[in-house]
């Protein structure tokens, strides 16, 4: 066992056991911490790839930015796991049976035999060995080759923003709210009203 | 699309829309544009099969296009396409005339009717679906055609569809043609499995290769195919040209307007039958065997149906038994090979017997709806325009040379004798005969009908009066025709080339080249009239309804006295009705009746239908519980079918 | 230089988008229809570019991301149609119902654009890029009535269980890879060519796509979330969602499983017949049972789609375009069912039960008719158009050798018949319960006649447009 592969398995085991716990654990705000961790090990994975762009992305958007964003959530909304968990044992002989069955027909047709390094190395186009640095690369194909999916992910953004916003902004008729425009518009005679009035008669 | 294939199109188009815009918007339109709009349309067709497609054709011009693919069914084309030959022309130009006459004659005959819009809708809808009969050029647009002049004709016949008696008419039209139409579809079917295809064309030209094709029976045995073929598609001209032993429609469905029995029942649908074997000449030119069969069966009808016409006392049953008796001449000449002698004499028969129909409905209209001769009776003084109609038709009808019907007639009986095939002679006695039968019950009728004293009631016979012009129109031009079509057309059509590869004949076989023979033009022709039989048989049968009906009036009822065994079997038909009504109709219901009672009601209903049903319903109510509503049973149950699939067909080797 | 003619018509839909979402915040208040114009001025301009750019040949441009053929561009243009239609028949419903925002309008363009880019997909990542993009603006469309709970609900499982078939569609496609190690269609058909019949991670690919992609068909047992989300929806959307997706799910049928995968076409013809199966019997068995029209239209999409993969199950070339005729006729009836439901309802009544339907040959006999050929048409009567194409399907399985699915599919189409004849006889043979007006609204009213004459008088041309069809499927293998 090389070196790598020492790592490999190190980090998969980490990935597959955070990622187990994740889904079993009680408490959320764990199950949540285990996310990340398990993102950190893919991460690690990655880097063993040497797609070392990915890795740190999914450190910096996954890890830094959904996954606090999803333990803020978690922390407010103060989600009573045990009500979501009601039934689990009942379910979790049949859905454990199909789990292993599935997992052991995918592994089956997916083995070393089938899927080997052999075959990848053979189907897959070599590419000419990098001049330049992965991030680099990444770049290049996204504005070249891949434009048009690239773009299409940017409308699929715009959307989750309009769809998002459309969802939960709502204006409700008794909240009060400062318009910035109006106030700049505002002109003396709107709001201070000269009253002329009769001088009071003398007594 | 070629400009020639745009105006054929046209054609059958023209009386669709009329029919449409009748059906659908003459409620709106009022009675009077309705009809200005539909005989526009039918006027159109006629001008176009006249001055376009006749010429056209004549001038060698023959056209067998597809207009459109409607769809495939296996690997058989189901098209629309049109095959417009010199046979064809003249039925288009014949057809549309006839309904052109028709519809302006119903102006007069139908007014005040409820059903005014509808009835003009319908017939020409009739006209539309004859043309696409005749146009056709594949065996599909020509079932279209069939069924789709025999549903107008049931809609027809039961148009007064409050009188029981023409519900029970337009029901038995439609069955007996169904019987038909069951042998026209199977020989259709047998056409295609010998030929895998169902063009005219296709199917023609590989007559020969099929030539000694049989059909296997079990048992060892097996049939020429071509024979089979042959005798399934008359079975279905039976049908339709009403012949025996299927020909009881015929008379029931005078029921239907008048105009009705003119177009339909006489001069168009009825020769579809007609049309169809002479447009399949190449197939039964094959099978000896199958015209021997036509033969027999035209011959027979042709003399016994006269027979019944001289029992009826029914104006319009007299000139129904007589559209039976000639169209078994057709169907005769059509056994001996003389097709073209068919069509000529269709083509005489269409114009001669609209005349006859359309008169009898002048008459009718005059006595407010009678139709009993022993009701009428010195009508001639009253109605000169319709007594001289009917006079030239019953001339025609009879055989008396110059008329139209002498040619046509005279031509037939002439084929029939240098027929060779078995039952020839028995053929040639009964056309023979049926000369004399004919002329008989057609004076009978014209003498009952206007001469002697009147018979009807006092108060009809004071407003007693000519018909109004649209109905007596109609007559005279009819009547031109009538005179003059035999002389005019018969050197082209039976001597000439005007068919030229239309109608196939095997050289051998065709009597028409004897005939022609001894052709020496019209005036010889007529000569020699008066040295055979069949003018002297017409005569003696004008005299004999002379005597028996204007001279010695009171001696046909002292025959009928002596005769009674012989006259109550002729007005029964010879029992063909009540052997199928009591007989056959009735077996069938009580076995109906039987599987309704033990079959359905017990076993289908009880067990299978309701059975099933509930069955369906438990399944149904168990699969809306499975839809419970919560994620993750839905999403247990797309892990399922993933899993399910997986084991199917990852690991199987 | 990039070939961008072929994706002008996507350009122009989502361009409009975003003018119109701009539009929003400054002429709101001024022009009351002005979204819903816009809107349906964009559509009609992309079907009239996307008519004009039409090339016969098939043109694969953008790196290999994007093919222009006959397929194409029919559906891109039909699409534009259907949508264009769905939202005539809507305008009213949806302004009382306060969802007349331009987020409407906004949402249902993006669906145009992923729909056009599923279409046109030459590439695994462009066409699941709009598989996504078309889900995203399904889900916001379907929870944007924001206080009804039955639609947050359907959103919400129609989220969760999309998300997952996402999954299952990724998970599959990436097997793909593996086995040819390529991403672009007609490479990884090449590519499969050259493979062992029965090889096992093409197979396993294979079984997760098809997965993913009954799920976007809405085909048993990848049904579930389909009688939820109609009846729980706003009748406007349902009315979307039934009819163009199907449209652009049934061309992901075509790109992936006949163009990419036809090497294994042996394999998915025959977990096609196992699907189709399926979801003809409990289609249509399930539909009897219902008391909901929304949801019994569901059931009944259900039970169509599987008659939709009889043709494609065929795998031949007259089958797709049998396949292809079904799933257009298919979708124009759907849109008449719905909009008949849209024009019974009226503000705070939705008339999606079968009793609202009561009578309505007493209130309207022309709607009456015009629901009654829809109802003949989906239950495949002869003289409409329904019944040709349901012919049409069963004839591509018969030749292809399917003889006891075909005859399956005749039986369940009997048992089918009972539902949509149920409602002829409560429209036709019931005294009314409900005797509220029917919805005003010109477009909606002359569209729809037309879209229920339709149902009859296109049967003459039916051989012209199976013959559109088979033209546009000319290039499949």
């Amino acid at each position: 066992m090389t070196f790598e592969s020492a790592v490999f398995y190190f980090f998969s085991a980490i990935l597959l056991g955070s990622a187990a716990m994740v889904v079993t654990i009680r408490n959320s705000v764990k199950s949540a911490l285990f996310l990340v961790l398990a993102f950190v090990s893919a991460a690690c994975l990655w880097m063993l790839l040497r797609a070392e762009f990915l890795a740190i992305v999914l450190v910096l958007v996954y890890v830094g930015a959904v996954m606090v964003l999803f333990l803020f959530v978690v922390m407010m909304i103060d989600v009573n796991m045990a009500v979501l968990r009601q039934g689990f044992g009942e379910y979790l002989p049949i859905g454990g049976l199909v789990a292993v069955l599935m997992v052991v027909e995918i592994a089956l047709a997916v083995s070393p035999r089938q899927l080997g390094p052999t075959r990848i190395a053979a189907s897959l186009v070599h590419a000419p060995p990098l001049h330049m640095s992965n991030t680099r690369a990444l770049g290049v194909l996204l504005y070249t080759t891949y434009v048009y999916p690239f773009e299409i992910a940017a409308v699929i953004l715009l959307v989750a923003i309009i769809a998002a916003i459309a969802l939960t902004m709502r204006r409700r008729p008794d909240t009060k709210y400062q318009d910035p425009a109006r106030q700049v518009e505002v002109r003396a005679r709107d709001r201070v009203r000269l009253v002329k009035m009769p001088t009071e008669p003398k007594a | 699309m070629t400009s020639a294939l745009a105006l054929y199109t046209a054609i059958p188009l023209v009386c669709l829309a009329g029919s449409l815009i009748a059906g659908f918007f003459g409620r709106i339109l009022g009675t009077v544009w309705t009809h200005r709009i539909v005989i526009l349309g039918i006027a159109i067709a006629f001008a176009l099969s006249a001055v376009y497609a006749l010429p056209r054709t004549m001038a060698g011009h023959d056209l067998d296009a597809t207009v459109y693919l409607w769809g495939r069914a296996g690997g058989l084309p189901l098209t629309v396409g049109f095959l417009i030959d010199p046979l064809t022309a003249l039925m288009m130009v014949v057809v549309t005339f006839v309904s052109l006459m028709v519809h302006i004659y119903t102006i007069g005959y139908m007014r005040g009717d409820p059903g005014y819009q509808r009835f003009f809708s319908y017939i020409a809808l009739f006209t539309f679906a004859m043309l696409m009969l005749v146009m056709a050029n594949n065996f599909l647009q020509l079932f279209f055609g069939w069924e789709g002049v025999g549903l107008v004709s049931y809609l027809l016949i039961g148009f007064w569809y409050t009188r029981e008696s023409a519900i029970f008419a337009s029901l038995k039209a439609f069955l007996v043609n169904r019987l038909g139409d069951f042998g026209f579809i199977l020989g259709i079917a047998a056409i295609y499995t010998v030929f895998h295809s169902l063009d005219y064309a296709t199917v023609f030209a590989h007559v020969d290769a099929a030539r000694h094709a049989r059909l296997a029976i079990i048992g060892g045995t097996s049939w020429h195919m071509l024979t089979v073929i042959c005798i399934l598609l008359f079975i279905g001209a039976m049908g339709k040209s009403a012949q025996m032993p299927l020909h009881v429609w015929l008379p029931d469905s005078m029921e239907g307007p008048t105009p009705i029995s003119a177009l339909i029942h006489a001069a168009t649908m009825v020769t579809a039958g007609i049309f169809m074997v002479a447009r399949m000449s190449p197939l039964f030119e094959q099978s000896p065997v199958a015209r021997s069969v036509v033969l027999v069966v035209g011959a027979s009808t042709a003399f016994f149906m006269a027979l019944l016409g001289m029992v009826q006392t029914d104006i319009k049953r007299v000139i129904a038994y007589s559209t039976l008796s000639q169209l078994g001449y057709m169907t005769v000449a059509l056994g001996a090979s003389a097709y073209a002698a068919a069509i000529f004499h269709l083509v005489t028969h269409a114009f001669f017997k609209a005349l006859l129909f359309l008169a009898a409905g002048s008459v009718i209209i005059a006595l407010h709806h009678e139709q009993d001769l022993r009701k009428m009776g010195g009508l001639r003084r009253y109605m000169p325009i319709t007594f001289a109609a009917t006079w030239v038709g019953s001339l025609a009808l009879a055989g008396i040379p110059p008329f139209a019907g002498f040619f046509s007639k005279d031509a037939i009986i002439d084929a029939v004798s240098y027929s060779t095939l078995p039952g020839a002679e028995y053929a040639f006695a009964a056309v023979l005969a049926g000369v004399f039968v004919t002329a008989f019950y057609t004076f009978r009728m014209l003498f009952l009908a206007f001469y002697g004293e009147p018979r009807m009631d006092a108060h009809t016979r004071h407003n007693l009066h000519e018909s109004p012009w649209v109905v007596t129109l109609p007559l005279v031009l009819l009547a031109i025709p009538s005179v003059l079509a035999g002389m005019v057309l018969i050197r082209p059509l039976l001597f000439g080339h005007f068919f030229r590869g239309a109608l196939y004949v095997r050289a051998a076989d065709n009597p028409l080249t004897r005939m022609a023979s001894h052709y020496h033009g019209v005036l010889a022709f007529i000569g020699t009239a008066f040295v055979s039989a069949p003018l002297y048989l017409a005569l003696a049968g004008i005299a004999t309804a002379w005597y028996l009906y204007i001279y010695r009036p009171e001696l046909p009822a002292r025959i009928t006295h002596h005769l009674h065994g012989f006259y109550t079997v002729l007005r029964a038909g010879y029992g063909f009705d009540a052997v199928y009504l009591d007989g056959i109709a009735a077996s069938a219901r009580a076995a109906g009746r039987f599987l309704w009672r033990v079959g359905d009601v017990q076993l289908i209903d009880g067990a299978i239908v309701n059975g099933t049903a509930r069955l369906v319903g438990r399944i149904a109510a168990w699969g809306r519980r499975l839809q419970s509503g919560y994620i993750y049973h839905y999403a247990f149950a797309i892990i399922l079918g993933l899993f399910v699939l997986m084991t199917f067909f990852l690991h199987r080797g | 230089m990039l070939h961008i003619r072929p994706v002008v018509p996507e350009i122009i839909v989502f361009a409009m988008a975003c003018v119109i979402l701009l539009a929003d915040l400054f002429w709101k208040r001024r022009f009351k229809g002005l979204m819903y114009g816009l809107t349906q001025a964009t559509l009609i301009a992309a079907s009239v570019t996307a008519y004009g750019l039409r090339d016969p040949r098939a043109r694969v441009v953008l790196h290999g991301m994007v093919v222009q053929d006959r397929l194409s561009t029919i559906l891109q243009i039909a699409i534009f149609a259907l949508t264009a239609i769905v939202l005539a028949y809507s305008r009213t419903y949806i302004v009382e119902r306060g969802v007349f925002r331009s987020e409407f309008f906004v949402l249902a363009l993006t669906g145009v654009v992923g729909m056009c880019v599923m279409v046109s997909a030459a590439h695994f990542l462009s066409l699941y890029l709009g598989l996504e993009l078309l889900s995203l603006s399904l889900y916001a469309l379907i929870a944007l009535q924001r206080d009804s709970i039955p639609a947050t609900e359907a959103a919400m499982k129609y989220f969760v269980l999309g998300a997952l078939s996402s999954g299952l569609l990724l998970y599959g496609l990436s097997m793909l890879y593996g086995a040819t190690g390529s991403l672009e269609i007609t490479r990884v058909a090449t590519a499969l060519a050259a493979l062992p019949r029965h090889d096992l991670v093409a197979t396993l690919g294979l079984v997760f796509v098809l997965s993913g992609l009954a799920f976007k068909l809405g085909v048993v047992p990848f049904h579930m979330w389909v009688p939820d989300v109609y009846e729980g929806a706003p009748t406007a959307v349902t009315l979307y969602v039934g009819a163009a997706p199907k449209i652009a799910a049934f061309a992901l049928f075509l790109r992936l499983l006949v163009e990419g995968l036809h090497g294994l076409s042996g394999a998915w013809q025959e977990m096609l017949v196992l699907l189709a199966f399926l979801s003809m019997a409990v289609g249509n068995i399930v539909a009897i049972a219902q008391t909901n029209l929304k949801r019994m239209l569901a059931y009944s999409a259900i039970a169509h789609m599987g008659f939709v993969l009889l043709g494609l199950l065929s795998a031949r070339v007259s089958g797709y375009a049998d396949a292809l005729f079904y799933a257009l006729v298919y979708a124009f009836m759907t849109l008449g069912a719905f909009g008949i439901i849209i024009l019974l309802s009226r503000k705070g009544f939705e008339a999606e039960r079968l009793e609202d339907l009561r009578g309505l040959y007493q209130r309207s006999p022309w709607y009456a008719w015009m629901m009654l050929l829809f109802m003949f048409s989906m239950a495949g009567v002869p003289p409409t158009i329904g019944f040709y194409a349901k012919f049409a399907v069963i004839e591509a399985a018969v030749s292809a050798g399917f003889y006891g699915l075909a005859v399956a599919a005749v039986l369940f189409s009997v048992i089918g018949a009972f539902y949509y004849l149920r409602i002829v006889k409560l429209m036709f043979f019931d005294a009314p319960v409900d005797a509220g007006p029917l919805r005003q609204g010109r477009d909606l009213r002359w569209l729809l006649s037309l879209n229920g004459i339709a149902m009859l008088l296109t049967t003459p041309w039916a051989g012209t447009l199976i013959a559109i069809c088979r033209s546009a499927v000319r290039g499949l293998p």
